[in-house]
């Protein structure tokens, strides 16, 4: 036990380090900003999806589609435009500085880097959305990142032009205002030519060819994924929210992953990626919670002992929501040695049926709507797929309580004779009952 | 004036439960309090707190988050079994031991 709680220090110094770094957390916690945004997007495109004849033909003779189609293009099309505000501003933040004026830099830097044409009259300019949905996001986190963090660094050390004596020192102030905004601009002119000069053109070609696509093909793949779903497991079973301390890692990766595939969706081409990572964890892994603890929930309702029974009517409800806080803590599952194996194993092995599932064409790709924590189990699987995910869910759910069942049937048993010996100390006739 | 409790998890999901509990039990102790659940990224924007409480499965980063506020206030991480069985009574305790000596 204390070669555990030493491990448990150790481990714990590592997630505070991953989850408390400033620049990991500007990321993830700019991106939560901005899930509103994507989900009012999300939720239209299905609104303006929904595959019944009658239904779409109403909305084509009310003209309803010309206004539903308007949420999805300026949430999720547009999305690098609201990352790059918000990562700015959550940047300057951690480092205790103004938000709201490193965020609307960031923002002109962004567009500065960004290609505007003229469309065939040779008049009109026109700023193709291109680069400025999922495409872009890699570059809105890396300009968001930078200027995020220039602007304190100008405002703090006072690089400005000092003005000759005389001027009046309130001049002086609002000229120094501008630096952070001319030091932007200059940069990012400079990047625009440079990335002019090369074979890639803008910087968005590039980021996105040299980085954003291995990363997320990276970031796709099953295998990678089923160590992101161990690498979490483990960390809870040292009482760490693990999910929380991997996401912020992977976040900007499994957001792009669920905007291109929703964008596909919306557009009604093939989806790309068969693992949209946040989706396909919400959908399919963290049944009932990380460690796919659904079945352990539901195994807790059928519990002999008075201990269990208490703890399975409280955590079952907040279990099908996704939230396992009381299983974890109240058998626990933290630290303990004799559920360590299904809390590991079950998540891998539903997420291995899924795959399976999936690449073998059996169930649908998911469409990467990335529902709020929250959204109740088969719910949220039927609106990321339709009635197969739904299907495969409950299957899911099923093998999920056949994993936990023997583990804690076992628990059941001890806190059942411990129970039994202390009504026995208490009323010293009562037989005992194991 | 009353006192200020603020729990503080991941999302403030799993807190909000132990916050009912602890309000219910509040109540039943005619205790004036003022319990609060948020998640640990708007802790700064949900003080004032006269203790801040975190989630078992987030005291990892205990240390960051009294560097955050300047140990002005008792910041602890709450019992993992008190968690788990959402005993608002106990975690109610243990606040008000606190808040009294620190």
């Amino acid at each position: 036990m204390s070669k555990d709680a030493d491990m448990k220090i150790k481990i714990q110094k590592f997630a505070s380090i991953i989850q408390k770094n400033r620049y990991v957390n500007s990321i993830s916690d700019g991106l939560a900003s901005a899930l509103p945004v994507i989900l009012g997007g999300a939720i239209f495109t299905l609104i303006d999806t929904i595959n019944i004849p009658a239904y779409q033909n109403f909305l084509e003779s009310t003209n309803l589609k010309a206004l539903t189609q308007i949420p999805p293009a300026i949430t999720i099309e547009l999305l690098s435009l609201y990352a790059v505000f918000s990562i700015a501003f959550n940047t300057a933040k951690q480092f205790k500085s103004d938000g709201f004026s490193s965020g609307i830099v960031a923002l002109m830097s962004f567009l500065i880097v960004t290609p505007i044409g003229v469309l065939n009259d040779d008049m009109t300019m026109a700023l193709s959305f291109q680069w400025l949905g999922a495409t872009g996001l890699f570059v809105a986190i890396i300009i968001g990142v930078f200027i995020g963090r220039l602007v304190p660094i100008i405002l703090e050390r006072g690089l400005y032009i000092k003005m000759p004596k005389g001027v009046p020192p309130t001049i002086e102030k609002s000229f120094a205002a501008l630096t952070p905004a001319f030091t932007a601009i200059f940069t990012m002119l400079l990047i625009r030519g440079v990335f002019e000069a090369t074979p890639f053109g803008n910087v968005h070609e590039f980021i996105y060819s040299i980085l954003q696509v291995p990363l997320t093909n990276l970031g796709s793949s099953w295998w990678a994924y089923l160590i992101i779903v161990a690498a979490m497991s483990v960390l809870w079973f040292f009482g760490i929210h693990g999910t929380i301390v991997v996401l912020s890692v992977i976040m900007p990766i499994w957001t792009s992953l669920g905007l291109e595939n929703l964008a596909a969706f919306r557009a009604g081409e093939p989806l790309p990626h068969m693992i949209p990572g946040g989706s396909f964890f919400m959908v399919y892994t963290a049944l009932g919670g990380t460690g796919a603890t659904i079945g352990l929930s539901l195994v807790l309702l059928f519990a002999k002992s008075k201990r269990y029974k208490v703890l399975g009517k409280l955590a079952i409800i907040p279990g099908v929501t996704g939230i396992n806080e009381p299983v974890m803590f109240g058998i626990p599952i933290v630290l303990n040695m004799k559920l360590l194996i299904p809390l590991i194993f079950t998540p891998l092995v539903v997420s291995v049926i899924a795959i399976i599932a999936t690449f073998a064409g059996i169930v649908p790709p998911l469409r990467g709507i990335g529902l709020p924590l929250g959204t109740p189990l088969i719910v949220n699987g039927f609106l990321e797929g339709g009635f197969r995910v739904a299907i495969l869910q409950a299957i899911l759910i099923a093998v999920s309580v056949v994993m936990y069942y023997p583990f804690l049937r076992s628990l059941d048993r001890d806190a059942l004779r411990v129970e039994g010996e202390s009504t026995q100390s208490a009323s010293s006739n009562s037989a005992s009952v194991s | 004036m009353s006192k200020r409790i603020l729990l503080a998890c991941a999302g403030g999901f799993s807190t909000s439960m132990l916050v009912e509990k602890m309000k219910e039990e509040a109540i039943k102790r005619g205790e004036d309090v003022f319990i609060e659940a948020c998640s640990e990224s708007k802790i700064t924007e949900n003080l004032p707190a006269d203790i801040i409480m975190l989630g078992p499965q987030m005291g990892h980063i205990e240390d960051e988050v009294k560097e955050l506020v300047n140990n002005e206030m008792p910041v602890t991480t709450i019992d993992m079994a008190d968690y788990g069985m959402m005993n608002g009574g106990k975690v109610l305790d243990v606040a008000f031991e606190l808040m009294n000596n620190g």
